[in-house]
């Protein structure tokens, strides 16, 4: 019952967030009364020294986190480290620059030669995924900001099927690959956009950030990191790296006893069980099934990329040009129900409708090339994953799945190994610093 | 470190599951004040009170009702100071209700961590061979329905689709112009290229302003403001005035109305085949749009830094547009284009030991010849001369000053005289040509059979800035302020003046005075005499680096941010 009252709170607490959202500004005077207004001004850049601070931090709370992981095997310091880099990164920096909404600067900065990106954004950009390559997933286990605030309200995480877990894993490539397109074009930063954590740390909502933020909140309740697991696009690149890394971390200490404790204890399922001895299935079936799917490898991808790049003049409706040039046709077609800001101030700029019909022609002819890859690229995954499925690897121990792993160090408890050696270490039966 | 022994657990976990209660009790209160709050701010917004909107109907009525201004001043004070109390309170609120969920999330935590939790068998079922085939079998479908539902969209929208889309116009038709090439008279009166007729650096009028004063306005007659930055001049025919602009993105044509100063018509300069595809780097002080356009009165051409070379039409139709190589030039093409009857001539001295001087046919854009100059980069611009029996296209260059037949690129003569980067143009007066570039010389070579050096000067010397040659006088500007007179036939110095600003612009003569503008928009216009005779220092009130347009009775200048007319007002 007390549970549940807490639950309770909590959603209201999540309530709260949203009367920030309808904090309006105030509107100026009617009549002159000599105040002068002052003028509109854009805050400073944040300072230097704060920005090598920031990367200072990071590279701080990375080393630490990969230090705590694959050395000190210390759940309980990894959380508190967890609960520094929220706040740090999250309430103190407000959630921005962080590296997972920095693919998008990077991917700006490549297509657009006139985006200026800053160094501290590459920095942001680069570092995690260099210490993944060597560690394994430590950005996640501690220092990224949004998953520390999810890891924060698990409350009781439930197991969802494997292989939806599986299928569900492959969402992030699709948001990868939209958020890379939408900011190649220069159409929208869509991480940013629909960064369900950022209005927490800033205190402040739109009402539908505000529902979808609460969503994500209540899944995570009971799944463990959602967004993490299934729509984190930075995830991507980290799991393919986590993949090849030279270190990660390790259920046991030392040697698995095959004791199966361990198998329940992750609430990512991101524990991989050993499997028989012999190939269960009829390798004939499956050598055929591999063939199969290489040969249609190359035309699924040209179906998709031709169905994606049919679908480039809706996508390309995101863009400011696009829609500007939209709404100016209905306007002098007489078929605008109402005039926008943005009409108004194109016709008060002077530029013709030719050149603007022209721009977002060249925005719409980017969108047909990138579509085209985005149809590719989605194909590619779901193909690649599919042939992936057809390789059999023996696993005689439990071990992390190196791509999903996100480090938290949950299964050490689990292991009667880990306790040995803490008992080993501290002289202890239970330790607390599991 | 252990902060509790095992048998103080079970009491520290009541105390903690207290404190979890308390904040929990703390944070269902707060919230539910902030929902109440929200609602209510819904509900009655600060600015929509009753009184305050009849207040304002009241004034509507009576608008010069002293007493019911003060009456709505202080409500709305009133409602203000409420407003912000309000917000700091919920600012205030907001930060308590943090600190409860984090202290709510500790207590939770550390009960948790205080409870021992044995490990327990495994709840899992199915093994890894069952997972790996359910994967297979949903990710397939998962990927079946993918890709169908995205097929099908495209196909139901694909009409749709194809309506909305914005398509690139097709290329508009060929401009049809009753080409003619110009006459002398024709060029003359007008103001075709960089330093106007020919490139000379001679004004054929004379009846123009000699002060003006952009910021009190005094003889300005209009002036209009130029989109997208460039150092190039403005180009003038019958009452058009032609100018580019471009930055690391764009590159744009403007077609001004010389009698109001409005602007007819812009032009982006995009899609030009062969157009490099990432931006060029050049120097601030050159930048992307730097040569000066020309025209034949048919068409006007514009080059820009990326190699992108474009003809309008007088309408803004395109009529041909090419991409000549994305130039290697460290500080960014600047070389002015120039037209002899119907042959467009271009310097592209891109890179060292590979330039060239090409001779597009002006209607077409077809190549009729090219030149290849094997010799260093250069900035200057090629200028026409007529010598009696012939015209010659001469441009200068590090190491030579070269003369070629404009009508089949055939060189006719050359001469060692120059070094470095060659940044100034040639000039010509009464049968000799006058090139000179800071680090060299100033040579003066008289045309003829051979033409040959008979003098030289090397004391001030221009590095942007061209020459000016008169019958009588050459007159030698520098990018520090000195500005020198020479005998044009001897070279002897009549007169050395330092001014407070140096030039990059090139002079201009206009009747008997030198007009040259400073790089602080201050145009200095001295007499063409053996004695410095200081006429006048007219601003424009922003920095130009450019040379005027000279017309009948009219200036067109451009600024760094605006094209100015000046005449008598």
């Amino acid at each position: 019952m007390k549970k549940q009252f807490i639950i309770l709170c909590f959603l209201f607490a999540l309530s709260v967030e949203f009367t920030f959202a309808v904090e309006q500004r105030f509107p100026r005077p009617d009549f002159e009364s000599g105040y002068v207004q002052p003028e509109p001004t854009s805050p400073a850049a944040r300072a230097a020294a704060w920005q090598y601070i920031d990367i200072a931090v990071l590279i701080l709370t990375l080393s630490l986190s990969s230090w705590l992981v694959l050395q000190r095997r210390s759940r309980n310091l990894i959380f508190t480290l967890m609960l520094f880099s929220l706040w740090y990164f999250g309430f103190h920096r407000q959630g921005c620059i962080c590296p997972v909404g920095s693919i998008q600067n990077v991917v700006a900065a490549l297509f657009d030669p006139a985006y200026a990106i800053p160094v501290t954004v590459v920095v942001f950009f680069i570092v995690p995924l260099i210490f993944t390559l060597f560690f394994g997933r430590t950005f996640c286990a501690a220092v990224c900001p949004l998953g520390a605030l999810q890891d924060a309200v698990i409350v009781k995480p439930q197991k969802i099927p494997a292989w939806l877990n599986q299928v569900l894993g492959l969402i992030p490539y699709l948001y990868l690959g939209f958020a890379i397109l939408y900011a190649a074009t220069g159409a929208a930063f869509l991480v940013c956009r629909f960064d369900p954590f950022v209005g927490f740390f800033r205190f402040g909502f739109n009402e539908g950030m505000f529902i979808f933020s609460i969503i994500i909140i209540l899944i995570g309740m009971f799944i463990a990191r959602p967004y993490c697991r299934f729509l984190c696009p930075y995830g991507v690149l980290l799991k393919w790296l986590s993949m090849l890394s030279k270190k990660h971390a390790t259920i046991t200490p030392n040697e698995c006893i095959q004791c199966h404790l361990c198998a329940d204890s992750c609430p990512f399922e991101a524990i991989q069980i050993p499997t028989p001895d012999k190939y269960p299935g009829d390798t004939t079936r499956t050598r055929r099934q591999l063939y199969l799917l290489l040969a249609l490898t190359p035309l699924i991808v040209l179906i998709s990329a031709w169905s994606f790049s049919n679908l480039s003049v809706l996508l390309s409706r995101e863009h400011y040009i696009v829609q500007l040039a939209e709404q100016i046709r209905l306007e002098d077609s007489g078929q605008a129900t109402s005039i926008t800001d943005a009409s108004k101030a194109f016709r008060g700029a002077g530029a013709t409708t030719q050149e603007l019909y022209l721009q977002a022609a060249q925005v719409q002819r980017q969108f047909k090339t990138g579509s085209w890859l985005l149809g590719a690229f989605i194909a590619l995954v779901f193909m690649m994953k599919l042939i992936y499925l057809q390789f059999w690897r023996r696993r005689t121990d439990y071990e992390p799945d190196r791509a999903n792993c996100f480090s938290c160090g949950r299964c050490y408890a689990a292991c009667p190994k880990e306790h040995e050696r803490l008992r080993e270490l501290q002289g202890v039966l239970y330790s607390e610093d599991i | 470190m252990k902060i509790f022994n095992a048998e103080h657990i079970p009491a520290a976990q009541k105390v903690l599951q207290r404190i979890a209660l308390i904040a929990a009790v703390f944070i269902f209160v707060i919230s539910a004040f902030f929902i109440l709050n929200y609602i209510q701010l819904k509900a009655n917004p600060p600015l929509k009170s009753p009184a305050l909107e009849k207040l304002y109907v009241q004034l509507d009525a009576d608008p010069n009702n002293a007493e019911l201004r003060e009456q709505i001043r202080a409500l709305d004070l009133l409602a203000r100071k409420a407003y912000f109390t309000r917000q700091w309170q919920v600012n205030f609120g907001g930060y308590m209700l943090l600190a409860a969920l984090v202290i709510l999330l500790l207590a939770i935590k550390s009960i948790s961590s205080m409870t021992i939790k044995y490990p327990e068998l495994p709840k899992t079922t199915g093994t890894s061979w069952e997972v790996r085939l359910m994967t297979q079998k949903w990710v397939g479908l998962a990927g079946i329905i993918l890709l169908v539902s995205v097929s099908a969209l495209a196909l139901l929208t694909r009409r749709e689709m194809k309506t909305a889309a914005f398509a690139q116009p097709p290329a508009p038709p060929a401009a049809v112009v009753d080409f003619k090439i110009p006459e002398a008279a024709d060029i003359e009166s007008n103001w075709p290229c960089f330093r106007g007729p020919w490139g000379l650096g001679i004004a054929h009028y004379d009846n123009v302003p000699q002060r003006w004063d952009g910021a009190s306005g005094e003889n300005i007659i209009w002036k209009s403001p130029i989109p997208a930055p460039g150092f190039n001049s403005p180009i003038y025919w019958n009452g058009k005035i032609f100018t580019s602009g471009a930055d690391a993105t764009i590159r744009k044509v403007y077609c001004y109305d010389a009698q109001t100063g409005n602007l007819l018509w812009q032009r982006d300069v995009t899609s030009i085949p062969g157009s490099p595809t990432e931006s060029i780097k050049v120097a601030d002080d050159t930048g992307y749009a730097a040569p000066t356009m020309t025209t034949d009165g048919n068409f006007v051409f514009a080059i820009f830094a990326n190699g992108d070379l474009v003809c309008f039409d007088f309408n803004g139709n395109t009529v041909w547009a090419n991409n000549l190589g994305a130039p290697d030039n460290h500080y960014g093409h600047s070389s002015s284009l120039i037209i002899h009857r119907d042959l467009l001539l271009i310097q592209y001295d891109h890179s060292a030991q590979a330039g060239l001087l090409l001779a597009l046919r002006a209607n077409t854009g077809e190549q009729v010849w090219e030149a290849p100059r094997e010799m260093g980069l250069s900035w200057s611009s090629p200028i026409l001369v007529n010598t009696g029996s012939r015209w010659e296209v001469i441009l200068s260059a590090n190491p030579n000053v070269i003369s070629y037949n404009p009508e089949t690129g055939e060189e006719l003569w050359r001469v060692e005289c120059l070094g470095g980067e060659v940044g100034s143009s040639p000039v010509y007066a009464d049968g000799f040509v006058y090139a000179a570039n800071d680090g060299a010389k100033l040579a003066a070579i008289k045309l003829g059979a051979t033409p040959e050096i008979v003098w030289e000067f090397n004391d001030d010397l221009p590095d942007a800035a061209s020459l000016l040659a008169t019958k009588d006088y050459v007159f030698v500007p520098t990018s520090y302020g000195a500005m020198s007179c020479l005998d044009a036939k001897s070279g002897e110095k009549y007169w050395l003046h330092d001014f407070d600003s140096g030039f990059y612009a090139s002079p201009v003569l206009v009747g008997d005075n030198v007009y040259i503008m400073d790089m602080d928009g201050v145009m200095q216009i001295f007499k063409a005499d053996k004695e410095f005779t200081l006429v006048s220092s007219a601003s424009l009130g922003e920095a130009a680096t450019t040379i005027p347009v000279v017309m009948d009775n009219r200036l067109y200048i451009r600024g760094s941010e605006n094209l100015y007319c000046i005449g008598e007002k």
